[in-house]
C-alpha cells in the first residue's frame, strides 16, 4: 500500500467517523425533540384537567372537557406516532382502537357497547393530527347526545380501505338527530374544517335507530 | 370482611403541574399520596421514610435522567413497586430497572386511573385480572409473577 493509498484510507475512517457522529447526534436531537413534543402534551392536557376540576360552572367544565378531548386526541396520535419505527406513516386503525378504549372507558357508560370493524390503514403523518381530531368529534359527539337518560346503545366503527378512499364510519343506535340542538355548534365546524383539509367528504345520515356519520378519505390525496 | 389499606403512592416527578394533577387522580381511585419528590435524593429518601406501596417514577427528574436508579433503588431497598411514567419508553432497560411497568407519556386520565386500578388488584391477588389496559405496558418480570407469563405486551 502507497502512502498515497493509507492516507485516502485514512480520510475516508474519518470521515466515516464524522457522519456516524453527526447522525448520532441528529438521532439525539429527534429523540429530544420527541421527548419535548409529549411532556408539552402531557402538560396541556394536566392544565385542562386541572381547571375542569376546579371550576363550578357547568358550562366551562363542558368547554374545557371538549378541548381536553381535543388535545388527548392528539397526544393519542403522539404516543402512536413515536412507537412505531416508522415517523412517517401514521396506523389509523390502531389509532381508533387506542382512542375508542379511552374515550368509551372515560365516559363511564359501561352500557355503551362500542364495536369496532378495522383494517389496517395508513396515512401519511401529515394528516394522523387532523384526522385524529375528527375521529374524536364524532365518537364524543355520539357518546354525549345519542344516549340520553342512561338509554344503553352501541356505537358501531369501521374503518376499511374502499376503491380509491378510506371510509371511516361512526354509527350509533341512539334517539337520532331530532333531540340534538340544530344550532352548528363548535365541533360541527372543526368538523367542517377538517374535512377541508383533508379533502374528505362528510355524510351525516339517518340510522334508524341513530346516527350514522361516513368519512371518505382519499387514498393517495397529495397536499 | 377484610378491610384493605389504601395503596399508599410516592409521586416523583419534577413537573409541579403533572404532580398535582396525578395526586388527584391517586386519591380519585381511592389510594393516598403520600408524598412528593422532584429529584432522586429528595425520592430515595421519601421513599425509604415512607415505605411506600408504589412510587410513579418520571425518568427525567430535576438532577437529570435519574429516574431509572430512583426504581431499581426503591424496588431494592425499599420494599415498594415502582411504575415508571416517561414519554421515553423505548429507552428504558430491558429489566425495567426492576419497576413493575411503564405507563407512556402523553398518558390520559382513564389511561392512569384504569392502570392503578389494574395494579391494586396486582398487588392484592398477586394475580393480574386479566392483560393490562390499553397504554400501561407491564414489566416481563412482573407480567410473569402475575401470571401473564408472555403476555406483557399491551395493545
Amino acid at each position: 500500500m502507497t502512502d498515497h493509498d493509507l492516507k485516502s484510507q485514512r480520510s475516508g475512517e474519518s470521515l466515516a467517523r464524522e457522519l456516524q457522529q453527526a447522525l448520532d447526534q441528529k438521532t439525539a436531537l429527534l429523540h429530544e425533540v420527541e421527548h419535548r413534543v409529549k411532556n408539552n402534551l402531557q402538560l396541556i392536557s394536566s392544565l385542562l384537567l386541572m381547571q375542569a376540576r376546579r371550576t363550578p360552572d357547568p358550562a366551562v367544565r363542558s368547554a374545557l372537557q371538549g378541548m381536553l378531548e381535543r388535545v388527548n386526541a392528539v397526544a393519542t396520535v403522539h404516543r402512536r406516532l413515536f412507537q412505531s419505527e416508522d415517523v412517517e406513516r401514521f396506523d389509523v386503525s390502531a389509532f381508533i382502537r387506542d382512542l375508542v378504549s379511552d374515550v368509551v372507558g372515560a365516559s363511564g357508560r359501561h352500557d355503551i357497547k362500542a364495536t369496532l370493524n378495522l383494517e389496517r390503514i395508513d396515512v401519511p403523518a401529515v394528516k394522523a393530527a387532523p384526522l385524529a381530531l375528527l375521529f374524536s368529534e364524532l365518537l364524543g359527539n355520539a357518546i354525549r347526545h345519542a344516549f340520553p337518560d342512561g338509554r344503553p346503545g352501541e356505537i358501531s366503527i369501521s374503518a376499511v380501505r374502499e376503491n380509491a378512499h378510506f371510509r371511516i364510519e361512526v354509527a350509533d343506535d341512539g334517539v337520532g338527530t331530532e333531540t340534538e340542538d340544530v344550532r352548528p355548534g363548535f365541533g360541527q365546524t372543526i368538523i367542517k374544517l377538517l374535512c377541508e383539509q383533508l379533502r374528505a367528504d362528510c355524510e351525516t345520515t339517518n340510522a334508524n335507530p341513530g346516527v350514522r356519520t361516513v368519512i371518505r378519505l382519499p387514498v393517495n390525496g397529495k397536499h | 370482611m377484610e378491610t384493605t389499606h389504601p395503596l399508599n403512592v410516592l409521586i416523583v416527578e419534577d413537573e409541579v403541574l403533572l404532580a398535582t394533577e396525578l395526586s388527584f387522580l391517586i386519591e380519585e381511585v381511592g389510594c393516598r399520596d403520600v408524598g412528593h419528590a422532584m429529584s432522586s435524593d429528595e425520592a430515595i429518601a421519601l421513599a425509604s421514610a415512607l415505605k411506600p406501596d408504589l412510587a410513579l417514577v418520571d425518568v427525567h427528574l430535576r438532577d437529570g435522567p435519574t429516574g431509572i436508579e430512583v426504581a431499581r433503588r426503591i424496588a431494592a431497598d425499599c420494599g415498594g413497586i415502582a411504575l415508571f411514567m416517561t414519554a421515553n419508553v423505548k429507552r428504558l432497560p430491558a429489566d425495567f430497572a426492576g419497576a413493575c411497568g411503564v405507563i407512556g407519556k402523553p398518558y390520559s386520565e382513564h389511561g392512569v386511573k384504569t392502570a392503578l386500578n389494574f395494579l391494586k388488584v396486582c398487588l392484592r391477588e398477586g394475580r393480574a385480572p386479566g392483560l393490562p389496559p390499553v397504554g400501561f405496558q407491564l414489566a416481563p418480570e412482573w407480567a410473569e409473577r402475575w401470571g401473564l407469563g408472555d403476555m406483557a405486551q399491551s395493545a
